[in-house]
């Protein structure tokens, strides 16, 4: 039988699997399985892109709402 | 926020021992969690720790929480007078890690790790089995919720598990 690539394995977890629990727990596997193409340099620089995303939405909370509407 | 490359480049040109844990290292193994800071395991030794001051020095690492009034000098006694720091610095929040909880200190970690390619140097971190045993270990509410996460990637990645 022919092994399935961690891709497929997490796109279409087996039953009773840690894969499943994880799915089930709420992780998003497809965003998992995109990371798992890219390269280490890739993930890392999709990491500090995400902080930076993070850092503005702690400045638009701290300015608070700029009108109300 | 940490600016890894700036971290990442001063510690590999300054040819610091070292080893990546925590949220950066979980990013490696292809999770999606996001962090805002560097945990590095380092190791201990004399001549380490003269090259891990060489490298953090220019960025003015300060230990999170202590007021400014109070005196702090970065050096090698500074880091000889402890183990694990949590610095805030130029960059951003930099946590010098001497004894991983569950994993314990650079050689243990060297032997639980993995060697990535990142900015054109060759980087040891935390392999997924030693991520999971440290979480285990550390047990806050934070590392409860990436456990199934990296559960997960262990079993996607293991060539024996179908």
């Amino acid at each position: 039988m022919k092994k399935r690539t961690p891709e497929e394995k997490l796109l279409n977890p087996r039953p009773g699997s840690k894969i499943a629990e994880a799915r089930d727990f709420g992780i998003d596997l497809t965003l998992v399985a995109e990371r798992l193409r890219q390269s280490p340099q890739e993930r890392i620089d999709g990491l500090q892109e995400g902080m930076k995303f993070l850092a503005e939405l702690e400045r638009a909370r701290a300015k608070g709402p700029v009108r109300k509407n | 926020m940490i600016d890894l490359e700036q971290a990442i480049r001063s510690l590999t040109d300054n040819k610091v021992d070292f080893v990546i844990v925590g949220g950066v290292a979980i990013n490696l193994h292809s999770s999606a969690y996001i962090t805002i800071d560097l945990d590095i395991c380092y190791s201990r030794s004399k001549e380490n720790i003269h090259r891990l001051v060489a490298a953090l020095a220019p960025f003015q690492p300060w230990p999170r929480g202590l007021s400014r009034d109070l005196p702090f000098f970065f050096d090698e006694s500074a880091l000889r007078n402890g183990t694990n720091f949590t610095f805030e610095t130029s960059i951003g929040d930099i946590d010098l890690i001497g004894e991983v909880k569950g994993i314990g200190d650079f050689s243990d970690a060297v032997a639980r790790s993995v060697t990535y390619e990142i900015y054109e140097s060759e980087v040891k971190a935390l392999d997924l089995t030693g991520l999971i045993i440290a979480k285990i270990a550390a047990d806050r509410p934070k590392d409860r919720l990436v456990l199934p996460e990296l559960y997960a990637l262990r079993e996607a990645l293991d060539p024996d598990e179908e």
